[in-house]
């Protein structure tokens, strides 16, 4: 044993009790495996490096340089001839062959796509949202209708559904008396029912005005004889013959699809159509709201 | 070749840089020239457009308000469609904004109208009782500067190639018939507002910047 390897082995003993020192002062309990685990590393960190260390220097004082000679020089200064190490010519080849496959079909059919996570996003959480309120009760729709009515229609409808005093339709009631005289002097086709296009002009005069007035009041009382004219289309209840024509009482789900598949132009004014915005359930949703708003 | 490269640094390092850059032309240039490229149905800003759209830049509206729908469920269900970077291929410059103290205005013109706008700019808390956008009465007196939207289309037009002016396309046309086509768009919007000085001087042939900024948002889809 000579001088250098024990003076390794003493630094090593430093090093080694350092450590024990430290996670002794620290009071590290070393019954967590982890720390167990970490504290082994670290004296085997303090063996290896001065074991190293020392092949190294000792190959230093004694090796004497041998071997072939390559053709290139640089200024005098020459390099051995040195075999390819094995291993690292294996695993060089297998790099190779790696990025051809990671170039050919590993990154063209993995790549990451901010769009596709966002596509698995929302199929995820369309499934879920079918699966859990596919039967959803009456206080579930009423809840979800709030909400989607809070974040889509209040801006223009006003949180309480009044339409801001004449600002947009008020779903505190039905119709006001002046929307109706316009439906009725104008015609509509605009909410694509199955029964079609609703011409102007079906009652005029004090007809039309005892229509507007008898369906604005909510169609409550006596029924003018006129209104027999809208029956026809909107049934004589004005319920909108199961959901062939729109409701004149109700804002039931066939009448909540199709103003917010088509939009809507009035006497107010222009409602945009949100097709695609809401699914058959939040619609179900929106009209049981607004149902409630109505009372 | 490579002795010679070894007694050339300056020649070795242009040859490292131009090994290392082919990597990127390659991967960053094509995706850039695709990505550029105008979505389909994308057309330039009209006059009125832009002068509303320089409106918007005036009052710092982009200070507020985002233009850029990211992908995520939340944000799709309040402000509609993903945006793409080929439908900002007009935006000279875009006006993505980095803050949303109010929504995103993407899409706007697909779910508000001419009205909600004349009546939220003229007092913001008559429609949205909580909102903290302060009102724009001036919108409805100040008149929006058309000639300077005219010189930026025709720039825009013979500098970078704006299609104006293409069968089926934005027509540009001389200053004159850049300004009647402004007005005449003007009147359109006007016809769908309730206030009488906007009408009245939409009638008398001058631009409030209230039209221009409503032009400029129905568009913003």
């Amino acid at each position: 044993m000579n001088g250098l390897m024990i003076k390794g082995l003493l630094f090593a003993a430093v090093l080694i009790g350092a450590t024990i020192y430290v996670v002794n002062s620290m009071k590290i309990d070393l019954s967590d495996p982890i720390n167990l685990i970490t504290m082994i590393g670290a004296v085997a960190i303090a063996v290896l490096t001065v074991g190293v260390s020392i092949k190294y220097i000792n190959q230093m004082k004694t090796d004497k340089a041998t071997g072939e000679l390559a053709d290139e020089n640089w200024d005098g200064i020459g390099e051995y001839k040195n075999e390819l190490p094995g291993g690292w010519a294996f695993s060089f080849l297998g790099t190779m062959i790696w990025a051809v496959w990671y170039f050919l079909a590993g990154y063209p059919l993995n790549a990451y796509s901010q769009i596709g996570e966002y596509n698995e996003e929302v199929l995820a959480y369309n499934a879920k949202f079918e699966s859990v309120h596919k039967n959803a009760d009456a206080a579930t729709l009423q809840s979800m209708g709030e909400s989607i009515f809070l974040v889509q229609c209040a801006p223009c409808h006003g949180e309480t559904g009044d339409g801001l005093t004449g600002k947009a339709h008020d779903f505190t009631k039905r119709f006001s008396k002046e929307q109706v005289l316009h439906a009725i002097v104008n015609g509509s086709d605009q909410l694509k029912y199955a029964m079609g296009a609703m011409p102007g002009g079906m009652a005029q005069g004090a007809d039309a005005e005892a229509i507007a007035e008898y369906v604005a009041g909510g169609m409550k009382g006596e029924q003018p004889a006129s209104f027999g004219v809208c029956a026809g289309c909107h049934g004589a209840d004005g319920k909108g013959n199961g959901g062939t024509a729109p409701n004149l009482v109700e804002y039931d789900d066939a009448l909540v699809h199709q103003v917010v598949e088509n939009g809507k132009k009035g006497s107010i004014g222009a409602m945009p159509a949100f097709k695609g915005r809401l699914t058959p359930v939040q619609e179900k949703a929106l009209a049981t709201y607004l149902s409630t708003i109505k009372g | 070749m490579f002795h010679w490269l070894e007694k050339n640094p300056f020649f070795f390092s242009v040859g490292v840089f131009v090994v290392i850059a082919f990597a990127g032309l390659i991967e960053i240039l094509p995706n850039f020239a695709e990505a550029s490229r105008p979505v389909v149905g994308v057309k330039p800003y009209t006059v009125l457009e832009l002068a509303g759209k320089n409106v918007y830049k005036k009052d710092a509206c982009y200070e507020c308000h985002s233009q850029l729908i990211r992908p995520f469920k939340s944000e799709t269900d309040r402000y509609g469609q993903v945006s793409l970077s080929g439908e900002y291929a007009y935006d000279r410059p875009f006006l993505w904004g980095s803050k949303r103290t109010g929504p995103d205005l993407h899409r706007v013109g697909n779910y508000r109208t001419t009205d909600w706008h004349e009546n939220h700019m003229w007092d913001p808390k008559s429609v949205v009782p909580q909102t903290v956008m302060p009102a724009y009465k001036h919108m409805f007196t100040n008149l929006a500067d058309v000639d300077t939207a005219y010189a930026e289309a025709l720039t825009v037009k013979n500098v970078f190639n704006t299609p104006y002016d293409a069968p089926n396309g934005i027509k540009l046309g001389t200053l004159d018939e850049g300004r009647a086509a402004a007005l005449e768009d003007a009147k359109a919007i006007a016809a769908n507002m309730k206030n009488k000085d906007v009408k009245d001087a939409v009638a008398r042939g001058e631009i409030p910047e209230i039209v221009a900024i409503i032009a400029y948002l129905n568009r913003l889809k």
